[in-house]
C-alpha cells in the first residue's frame, strides 16, 4: 500500500486522480472475469461429480436382478420395450478409444478413481477463485483508501533524523546485500537445493545482519517517502528536511548565534503566518508542515501528521562558547511554539516580533522587570551552570531535561491546533503577560528593543549572571541587527562581558 | 518518402499478424496435446486397476478389437511418450515464434516512429 501511495505521490496528484479510477476499474473487471470463469468451471465439474455419483448408485443396484424390463431407445424418437440382461457385464470406456469388459464392482472402482481426479480439479479451481476474489477485494480496499471515502485515514509521522535510530549498533549488513532478499527467495523456491544449502549454512550468522540490512532498507525507503511527501505537500522551493541538509545548515550557521538569529528573523516574518519558507531555514518548513498539514486534504486522504516531539539532539557539543549545531533546531521549535502561543493569546498583536529567543534563558533575559528604570531579570527556573549558555546547553543533563520538558510541552501544544498549556508553559506565559504588556503597547519591534537595550548596561548584567547566565551578552548582539544606533557600543561591551563572565565564574 | 515508409509499415504489419496467427495455432495444438496427455494418464491408471481376466478392446473405426491387457498397457505408455515428445516440440516452436514476433514488433515500432517523423516533416514542408 505504501509503495502504491508512494508512486501516486511521486507521479503527481492531478494526473493520477484521473488514471487511478480507470486503472482500478480495469483491474476489477479482470478480476471479476476470472472469478466468473472459475465459478462456471466449478459448476461444470460439480455436475460431473454428481453424474458419477448417480452412476455409482446404478452400478450398485444393477446386479441385483438378472434382467430388467426397460424401454429401450430406438433411434432418436422412439422407445421399445425390452430387457436388460447380463447385468454384471459392463464395457467401460477407459478413454482414448480403449474399452474394457468388467464387472459392476470393478466398474465401481474405476468410477471411484475418476471421481478422485474430478475432486482434485475442483479443489484447484476453488483455490484460484478464492485467490482472485481476494485480489478483487484488495483492489476495492485500495480504491477506498485512495479516494476520500471510507474510514481510512493516513497517519504519517515525519521522521527527520533517521541516523540516530540505531545508535551504537554495528551496522554489519549495510552493504547492498542480496541476503535479505535471498531469504524470501528461499521461502518460495524450496526445491532449489543450492539456496537451501546457503540458508542452512548461514542462518545463524545472517539473521541479525539481514535484520539490520532490512531495517536500513526500510529506513531509506521511509526517508524517500517522507521526502517525496514533503515535497508534495508543501510548496517550498528547494526545501530539504533531511538530516544532512540540516547539519549543513547548522554548519553554515556555524558557531555564530548572531547569524542564526539573523536568519531566523528573516524567516519568522513570513513563515509564522503563511507557508512560504526561507530556503535557509530547513526546520521551519517542517514545523509549518506539522502545524498546517492537518487541514490539508490534497492527498485524497485525510492525513494526520503525527510528530514525535522526541529529541533532536544528536551531538552533544561540549563547548564553553558558541557552537549551536543541533541544539538550535529545538530552540527554533520552542521559540516558534512560544510564538504561536503568544500570537494565540494576543490576537491583535503581530506575531512577528522576533525576540530572538532561542532558549528559555533568553526568555528570562528578554522579559524583565523594570525596576527604577533598571531592568532586573526575573529569577530563572533554570539551574545555573557554569557552562550554560543559551547557545550550547546540550552539555548539561538537567538543562536538557528541562528543555525536553518544555519542548515537549510546546510540541504538544502545537500539534493540537489550540494551545493547550502545560504547567511549565503556563509558568512561562504567565511571566510573559505582565511584562509583555509594555512591549505590546508599542506594537512594534523597534520600540521593544528600546526597553531591552535599556536593561543592558554592563554593570547591571554582571551581578545577574548567576541567574540569567552568559546568555545576557548575546542579546545586544542580536539587537545589533535590528537597531542600528546601538551598534558601535555593543561589540566592545560584548567582548568584555564574555571575559567578565568567565572571570566571574572562575 | 512517407509513402515508402507507409508501405514498409504495411508489409511488416502483415508479417507480424501472420506470425501471431501461427503462434495461436501452435498454442491450441499444444493445449489439445495436453488434454490427451491427461487422458492417457487416466487410462494407464485404470488399466492398472484391471486384471487380466477382463478383456480389453480398442476402438478402431467402427470395430472393437480385442487387445491383450499387457499389450494395451504398453501401447498406452508408448502413446504417452509420443505425446510428451510432441509437446516438447511445440514448446520450442512456440518459443521460436515468440522471439520472431518480438523482433517484428520492434521493427514495427521503429518504422512507426519514422513514419510519424516523416509525416511531421511533410506537414512542416507544406
Amino acid at each position: 500500500m505504501a509503495s502504491l501511495h508512494d508512486q501516486m505521490a511521486a507521479t503527481g496528484k492531478v494526473k493520477l486522480s484521473k488514471d487511478m479510477p480507470q486503472g482500478v476499474e480495469r483491474l476489477k473487471e479482470e478480476h471479476r472475469k476470472v472469478v466468473k470463469d472459475c465459478r462456471s468451471q466449478i459448476e461444470h465439474w460439480k455436475k460431473v461429480e454428481n453424474d458419477y455419483e448417480s452412476l455409482q448408485d446404478r452400478l450398485r443396484t444393477l446386479p441385483d436382478k438378472l434382467s430388467y424390463d426397460i424401454m429401450v431407445p430406438f433411434g432418436p424418437l422412439a422407445f421399445m420395450p425390452g430387457k436388460l440382461v447380463h447385468t454384471n457385464e459392463l464395457t467401460v470406456l477407459l478413454g482414448d478409444n480403449w474399452f474394457a469388459k468388467c464387472s459392476a464392482k470393478q466398474a465401481d472402482a474405476l468410477v471411484e478413481h475418476r471421481k478422485k481426479h474430478v475432486k482434485n480439479t475442483l479443489d484447484d479451481l476453488q483455490k484460484v477463485m478464492k485467490n482472485f476474489q481476494n485480489r478483487a477485494d484488495f483492489t476495492d480496499d485500495l480504491e477506498k483508501l485512495t479516494g476520500d471515502t471510507g474510514d481510512f485515514a493516513d497517519i504519517r509521522e515525519e521522521v527527520i533524523n533517521e541516523e540516530e535510530v540505531t545508535k551504537g549498533k554495528p551496522r554489519l549488513a549495510l552493504k547492498p546485500n542480496s541476503k535479505p532478499k535471498q531469504e524470501y527467495l528461499l521461502e518460495l523456491e524450496e526445491d532449489k537445493e543450492k539456496k537451501e544449502g546457503d540458508e542452512e549454512r548461514t542462518t545463524g550468522v545472517l539473521s541479525e545482519e539481514e535484520l539490520w540490512a532490512r531495517l536500513d532498507e526500510l529506513e531509506r525507503q521511509e526517508e524517500l517517502q517522507d521526502e517525496r511527501y514533503r515535497l508534495d505537500s508543501t510548496d517550498t522551493n528547494g526545501e530539504d528536511t533531511t538530516s544532512s541538509s540540516e547539519e549543513e545548515k547548522e554548519a553554515d550557521g556555524g558557531s555564530d548565534v548572531q547569524v542564526n538569529g539573523h536568519q531566523k528573523e528573516n524567516g519568522w516574518v513570513p513563515s509564522s503566518i503563511t507557508s512560504q519558507m526561507n530556503g535557509t531555514n530547513g526546520s521551519h518548513p517542517e514545523d509549518e508542515e506539522e502545524e498546517d498539514c492537518n487541514e490539508e486534504a490534497g492527498n485524497g486522504l485525510p492525513t494526520i501528521y503525527f510528530s514525535h516531539t522526541a529529541e533532536f539532539k544528536k551531538v552533544r557539543i561540549n563547548t564553553g562558547k558558541n557552537t549551536t549545531l543541533k541544539f538550535s533546531e529545538r530552540n527554533e521549535q520552542k521559540a516558534q511554539a512560544k510564538r504561536k502561543k503568544k500570537s494565540g493569546k494576543s490576537n491583535g498583536h503581530s506575531p512577528h516580533e522576533s525576540y530572538k529567543i532561542t532558549s528559555p534563558a533568553d526568555i528570562y533575559r528578554v522579559f524583565v522587570d523594570l525596576v527604577n528604570g533598571e531592568p532586573i531579570p526575573r529569577k530563572s527556573i533554570l539551574k545555573s551552570r557554569s557552562r550554560e549558555n543559551s547557545v550550547c546547553s546540550d552539555t548539561s543533563e538537567s538543562s536538557t531535561a528541562d528543555f525536553e520538558e518544555r519542548r515537549a510541552a510546546f510540541g504538544r501544544s502545537w500539534s493540537h491546533d489550540d494551545a493547550t498549556h502545560s504547567d511549565t508553559s503556563d509558568g512561562i506565559t504567565e511571566e510573559e503577560s505582565p511584562t509583555g504588556t509594555s512591549p505590546r503597547t508599542n506594537g512594534r519591534f523597534e520600540a521593544f528593543t528600546g526597553t531591552v537595550i535599556e536593561k543592558d548596561p554592563l554593570p547591571c548584567s554582571i551581578p545577574h549572571l548567576t541567574i540569567a547566565p552568559p546568555a545576557l551578552p548575546t542579546i545586544p548582539e542580536r539587537k545589533l541587527e535590528e537597531v542600528g544606533p546601538e551598534a558601535p557600543q555593543e561589540p566592545p561591551k560584548r567582548m568584555s562581558k564574555f571575559k567578565a563572565t568567565r572571570l566571574h565564574q572562575k | 518518402m512517407a509513402e515508402a515508409i507507409q508501405k514498409k509499415l504495411q508489409s511488416e504489419l502483415e508479417k507480424y499478424q501472420q506470425l501471431q496467427k501461427d503462434v495461436s495455432k501452435s498454442m491450441s495444438a499444444r493445449q489439445k496435446l495436453e488434454a490427451q496427455l491427461t487422458e492417457n494418464n487416466i487410462v494407464k491408471e485404470e488399466l492398472g486397476l484391471l486384471d487380466s481376466q477382463n478383456t480389453v478392446y480398442k476402438l478402431i473405426g467402427p470395430v472393437l478389437v480385442k487387445q491383450d491387457l499387457d499389450e494395451a498397457k504398453a501401447t498406452v505408455s508408448k502413446r504417452l511418450e509420443y505425446i510428451n515428445g510432441e509437446i516438447q516440440r511445440y514448446e520450442t516452436l512456440l518459443k521460436e515464434m515468440e522471439r520472431k514476433s518480438e523482433q517484428h514488433r520492434e521493427v514495427l515500432s521503429s518504422l512507426q516512429q519514422e513514419y510519424q517523423r516523416a509525416q511531421g516533416q511533410a506537414v512542416g514542408k507544406v
